[in-house]
Order: structure tokens, then sequence, then C-alpha cells
């Protein structure tokens, strides 16, 4: 019953098999997928698909399949059971919206570092100190976000620009914040929750804390990233190589 | 700044204080926390919390909701550690959470399968926690521990192939003993072969299997006619006690496969429908009192062992109570698994009398037939089911929200392994799944007219008033109901006593409610208006007294 109504439902071109690759995967259409995106997507998937009401795009892992053709169906009939609903596109503008979402959690997968990722590693676990905030697997900190699989969603200047310019792009479960206590007590850490009563965070020894507002005279938010610029701390030659280090992980996936 | 993260990376998890073993065998000196499924050990689900007491409970009110946005029962059981709560949310999902607020701090998510194998619905009723590592087990058969401050997955084992011999799947609140996590599973629907395990919770290595069916060679093999104790079920599903002072775990055992169909199985079926007395760190069987020989309503015996001493007939006695689902209370020696008496606690068909040893005389005629025996009590569901019972040390009393039903015993044809009896992901609402549904408000044993919106399943052959549920208050040591308290409906939920002097439990309808614990007088009550399948905690946030418990998908906090 599917194919047929999905048939009906557009091009038989541009549908027909079940398993078909998307046949717009130019950069033109991916291009125009992100412009799309914005219109169709970004309410719930976050501007950059980060998430929010709709699941995080970046991650590279869906829960009702990642073929191409399980990407099409799902943004063409939505999700029976969930909040995602049927996209009103043509499948034209569908398949490239796909383009465009599959690049979101493969932006890595198309290029090769120029570093050295096993002088990489060295130095993330050693001068870096890495781990102690970023996990790889299920070894290193929870301050900063997973790298298990950083080299598969992030491109080479991504990757580079966190390292020199943290705060350049910090992810909504990451962002650094300030409380300031009643009693004078600054703590800070990683913003867990909020809403307009409470504030939760991981403080930098890794507790889970929860304040009431009513016990705070401020929460500062002006320097989102823990993180330190790396541009003062490495060399370009290490800064080149932990990249290729961080390209190279890609996950299970 | 190298120096500086190298010193950050040596603090990590070093600040606030593990859930040590030590903290776990003493947990009734902390009554700000719920550290086990039951609270201790001894499995009282008692709060040592006493600000909320029968003269302020008509103040109690909602502090916070955690909305689990889920269609299947919420059956879980919080715990609470210094502040920050942690729940499973079905199907295998972990929240911790803000206990003052609320608010969510971290999640963790288990992908089921699309097809798995329970019986009543794809539910969990919670964790364990040791150290910093919480421990669950899954519906496809895996334990999985899970960082108590990141929600970050440490390890996952694989207990058994969940879908071998009609299929297994865990559901229950695994436990804590020393270094050890005790496992159960469920599956006793289904052509299995039971058993109980242990992990090491450092590495999750598998330590032990107590085989629930005593294989070849092991003493009564032979309850079990020919090859039926190849495939005999006697599952685990619910959580157990343990004793320290004598190094012994108790746990409860389910039906013998086929349910309600015994002509192939002839034989007591050990240790089917028993309460089995095991050494934790072997695996190693102690004693074993079989509740209900060779049964054929599924009447589990997986209710939560109750330990507690007291003098009985002039001596000081280690005792266990059990309020079981084939309607009996039951007090034995927790040493040396002595009989020492039972009484029903609901309507009762089945049984004459007991011997020495304790075996029930069986009175004729309650066996399922296959045009179905509706003259049986209790019904299928039972008297008592998973759901917790309470002991007070201050009324010493054994609080059980009891119920009682009238239902049908079909004897019905025996279904293989090779047919598909797989709960698909997409049920849930108000049908329960697996076994005909019936286990929500408007199935089969609710007493409210059928719901067309959930399809309109209602039973026309029996009156409401043929079935209700009620608080009842026991004297372990007698076996005498000192008071009841009676509801609309069959509960699917617990209940806990308080210090306060106070009993807490929720019904089916969703109506809260707290009673005196000396009288059974319903002093408070809140209209959840949905399903209770839970269990209630209290616990302490900054110096004040809450009591949560889920009702329908949603987990409610009160406090004054």
């Amino acid at each position: 019953m599917r194919p047929l109504l999905i048939v009906i439902g557009c091009l038989a071109s541009l549908c027909r098999a079940q398993e078909q690759t998307n046949p717009f995967d130019t950069p033109d259409s991916v291009a125009q997928g992100a412009a799309l995106f914005q219109t169709h997507c970004s309410y719930c998937h976050g501007a950059r698909g980060e998430g929010g009401r709709g699941a995080d795009l970046t991650i590279g892992q869906y829960r009702h399949g990642g073929s191409d053709a399980n990407l099409f169906t799902s943004v063409r009939n939505g999700i029976p059971g969930t909040e995602m609903p049927a996209v009103r596109a043509t499948g034209e503008e569908v398949w490239k919206m796909v383009a465009f979402v599959k690049r979101l959690g493969t932006a890595g997968l198309r290029e090769k570092a120029p570093g050295d990722p096993a002088a990489g590693k060295g130095v993330y676990e050693g001068k870096g100190g890495c781990a102690a905030c970023h996990s790889i697997g299920r070894e290193g900190g929870s301050l900063g976000p997973d790298l298990s699989d950083a080299g598969r969603r992030r491109d080479l200047k991504y990757l580079e620009e966190s390292l020199v310019s943290p705060e350049a792009d910090v992810p909504m479960r990451y962002r650094a914040i300030q409380v300031i206590t009643k009693s004078g007590q600054t703590v800070t850490g990683v913003r867990l929750n909020e809403d307009d009563i409470s504030i939760q965070l991981r403080d930098l020894k890794d507790n889970l804390r929860s304040f009431l507002k009513e016990n705070l005279t401020e929460i500062r938010h002006d320097k989102p990233s823990l993180m330190p610029a790396y541009g003062s701390i490495l060399n370009k030659k290490e800064i080149e190589d932990v990249v290729a280090y961080l390209s190279s992980l890609r996950g299970t996936q | 700044m190298r120096v500086a993260i190298a010193l950050a990376a040596l603090t990590l998890y070093a600040q606030s204080p593990p859930v040590t073993y030590e903290r776990l065998l003493n947990a009734d000196r902390e009554p700000g926390n719920w550290l086990m499924y039951s609270n201790t050990y001894n499995s009282w689900r008692f709060s040592r919390l006493d600000q909320i007491d029968t003269q302020n409970v008509k103040n109690l009110r909602v502090k916070w909701l955690f909305q689990g946005r889920h269609q299947e029962k919420f059956e879980t059981t919080p715990l609470v550690v210094d502040g920050i709560m942690y729940l499973t949310r079905p199907e295998n999902d972990v929240f911790a959470l803000d206990a003052e607020t609320g608010r969510v701090l971290w999640t963790y998510s288990h992908k089921n399968p699309e097809k798995t194998y329970n019986c009543c619905g794809r539910v969990n009723r919670g964790l364990a926690i040791l150290g910093n590592r919480l421990f669950m087990n899954t519906l496809d058969m895996h334990v999985i521990a899970i960082d108590a401050k990141s929600g970050r997955e440490l390890w996952k084992t694989e207990m058994y192939d969940y879908t071998e011999s009609g299929g297994y799947a865990a559901t229950g609140a695994p436990l804590v003993v020393k270094d050890k996590l005790i496992v159960g599973m469920a599956g006793g629907e289904h052509s299995i072969s039971g058993f109980l395990d242990a992990y090491d919770t450092a590495t999750g290595k598998h330590l032990w299997r107590f085989h629930t069916i005593p294989q070849p060679d092991e003493p009564n093999f032979g309850t079990w006619a020919g090859d039926s104790w190849k495939t005999g079920g006697v599952a685990t599903w619910n959580n157990g006690a343990y004793d320290p002072e004598s190094n012994t775990l108790y746990w409860g055992t389910s039906n013998p496969w086929p349910d309600y169909n015994g002509d192939f199985r002839a034989g007591d079926n050990l240790y089917a429908c028993s309460v089995l007395a095991l050494d934790p760190d072997t695996g190693k069987l102690k004693w074993h009192y079989q509740l209900t020989p060779h049964d054929t309503h599924d009447w589990d015996a997986t209710q939560i062992p109750i330990l507690l001493d007291a003098p009985f007939r002039g001596r000081p006695r280690k005792l266990l109570a059990w309020a079981a689902r084939n309607g009996f209370f039951y007090l034995l020696d927790r040493n040396t698994g002595e009989f020492l008496l039972a009484k029903n606690f609901v309507r009762q068909t089945w049984v004459k009398g007991f011997d020495d040893k304790g075996r029930p005389e069986v009175i004729p005629g309650n066996e399922p037939t296959p045009e179905g025996n509706d003259q049986v009590f209790p019904g299928v569901d039972g008297a008592a089911n998973w759901m917790s019972h309470s002991y007070s040390p201050l009324t010493r009393l054994l609080y059980v929200f009891a119920r009682e039903e009238r239902r049908v015993f079909t004897k019905t044809a025996i279904r293989h392994a090779d047919e598909d009896v797989a709960t698909p992901a997409t049920v849930g609402g108000r049908e329960g799944g697996g076994r005909g549904g019936g286990n929500g408000i408007f199935g089969a044993g609710g007493n409210l007219p059928a719901d067309p919106a959930a399809g309109g399943r209602g039973r026309a052959r029996f009156a409401p008033e043929e079935s209700w549920g009620k608080v009842v208050a026991i004297d372990p040591l007698s076996g005498v109901i000192k008071w009841e308290h009676k509801v609309l409906t069959p509960p699917w939920g617990g209940v806990m006593s308080t210090a306060g002097n106070l009993v807490f439990g929720g019904t089916l309808e969703g109506v809260v409610f707290a009673l005196d614990a000396r009288t059974g007088e319903r002093l408070w009550y809140f209209a959840g208006n949905e399903r209770v399948y839970a269990s209630p905690i209290s616990y302490l946030s900054n110096g004040k007294q809450y009591v949560s418990l889920a009702v329908g998908d949603v987990l409610v906090t009160f406090g004054l």
C-alpha cells in the first residue's frame, strides 16, 4: 500500500523504489536543500539541525532509518506516533532537503586531513588535556561534547575553529554559565536545564547542581564556552595533528 | 594551563559521596534518600520521615510533575540520592532529575527492538545503584550500567537471547548485594526456562546463574513429568530482599508453563511459585518453600519478600512475611524455611487447610476448564501481584493493597514457542499488551464502562460490584486483618508506610491517598485521574519531606 501512495504523491521517476538513492545530491541541490530546511524544518530541528522540539540531526543517527529512501519517507509522510508531520513540498524539494540533512551528520566524511592523527592522539591525551572534559567511546570527561564520531559529523574547518575559537559554536547542551548566589558564592558550569524558577548545571568538578533563582543574585552567560582557546596553547603543527586525530574518529556507524 | 586541566581530570567524580555498599546496608539511617527499590534490604518500603503526619497531611499539595510523555504503563520506583532523583520511564529510558524541582539533568535511552516478548506491556520498574553506577535491565535482556553523573553507558551485558523459546524479557529493578548485581527475568507465559543471575557491578561480567527449574541430577528434578522441565517457565521477574546477618538472598518465582494447563507437566513443578533462599555469593539454594504446588492459575510467587524479627510463639524468630498472589498471607522462619502460618486475606475457594510443612490441601473443582471456570477465587491477576507491600515497625502491621477480583480461568491449548507472541513497539495506551490486554482502566478488571475512544473493550460477565480493591493491615504474627480500606477497583499500585503513621498509595482511577496507618481512615486524597501502576516513595529535598508516585504517565511529587 505504501509504495502506491508514494507514487500517487509524487513523480514516479523521483520516488520509484524503496531503496532508491537520492537523485538530487549535487552541491547545488544541497544548497537549495539548506534553504528549504530553514523553511520547513528549522522550527523544530533548529537552524543548524541541532535539535530542539525535534531530533538532533547533526548526530547522523536516525531512529526511523537513515537511508536516503528512509529519510525521504520520513519527511514526505511524517512519522506516525511522533510530532513529525508530513512536509508539504514537492518530491524534488524533499530529495534536496534529504541531501542537506544527510550532510548535517556526515560533514566530515568527504575530507582527508593533512595532519598526523597518531601525533594528534598524543597531543589530545597529553599536552592538550582534552580527555578531562571530552569523551571518546566510554573514556573521558563529560563537561564537553562526546567526540567519538566528531570526524564524521564535523568538517576540518569546523574542527579547527573549535580548537582555536571554541566560542564560535557552542552546542546548547554545553553552554557555560556562572551563577552567583545571594551568599556570594560563584559556581561555574555547563547549563543542563533552566526554567523561571530554577537552573541546573554540571559544575567544573562534575557535580550535578540545582539552584532556585530566588537564591541567586545573577546568572552570567558572557563566556559561553568553558574550553580554552588552543591557539595559544598548541603550535600550528599540533593543532593540525589534533584536527587529523579528531577527523579520524568516525564512531561506530 | 596544562597542570590545571590535569588537576581537573583528577578531581572528576570525586565530589558527592558515592553510594557505597555500607550505605545500602544502612539505608534506614538516611531516610532522606531512597537507595533501592524497596528502600531497605528488608523490603519494608517504610520511610522514617515524619514531617508529613496524620495532623498535617490534609495540607499536602503537588510540588512538581515529571511528564513521562509515554503511553505505556509507568511502573517505576525512583531512587533518590542526595537531592537527585533517578528513574526509568518506559521502555528503557533513564532520567536524572533535580529532586527539588523535577527539572531534567540528563537522560539515557536504550532502544529496544521492534518486537520484544514481554507478557504485559513494555514496562520497567526501576534502577539499582552502587558507587556512581546505576543499573537497569532491559526488555531485550540486557543489563546496563550507567554513570550516575553523566548518564553515560559504562557497560552493557546480554543476559540471554531474548527471542529464544517464545521469548524472554527483563522488567524488574535489579538488586545490589555487596559488589554483585542480582537480576531477574520474565517470560513465564512462554516455554522458557527461568533463572536468577548475578553480575559483577564493576565490569558486567556474569558471575552465577541459579536455574529455577532443577537440572538433571539436581534435587527435585523429578517434580516435572517427562521433558516438561525443559520448557517449564518459572521466571524471577520482580525484586528480592537480602538479610546481611545470615547472608541470604530471598527471591520469588513465577508460575510454571503452560500457565493454565498442567496436563503435560504432572508433579509439583519445583521451584515454580516458590520463595527461594539463596547464597548471594554463589547462587546456591539454601531452602525453598513452594506456595502453590503444580500451579494452574498463574499465581506467581513474585511478590516482594518482607523480612522482620519478632517473638513468635514465645521465642524470638527471624521471620519472612509474604502476602501472595494465591490469596494467602504466609509467615515463615527465614533462616530455616519452616512454615509457621498461613491465612487468607481475600476470598478464596481453593484451599481447605495446610499440613505441618505448609503444603495446601487443595479443594477439587478449582481447575481451569476449556469453557471457563468462573467459580475460582482469587482471580487471574491474584490477590497480590508485583506491587509493593509495606511494613511499619511503628504499628507492626503489614500493609497490602489487595485485589478482590472475579475472573474466568480457561484451560487453553498449549501454545508453542514457534508462534509469534511478540509485543509490538506500538502497543500502549490502555491495553497492557499481550495476554488479551485487560490491564488498563477500561479493560477487563476495571469497574468502569468501556471507553469508546480506547476501543470499547468491556466485559459483561460479572457485575462491577463483584470485584474491588482494599488496603489491608495484617498483623504478621497472626495473619489477622486489623483494618481494611476498600477502593472501587482491584489495584495495580503498591503502598508505602511512613513514620508519620501514614500509608500512601494510588488507585486505578488515579486517586492518590494517605490513610491513617493505625485505623485505615483516609485523611487526604488527590484526584490524579489516570491509572496508578506504581508504588510510592518518600525523600527529603532541602530538608523537606516529599512523596512521589507515578500517576498515568506523570510522576507526581507532593509536599507540604
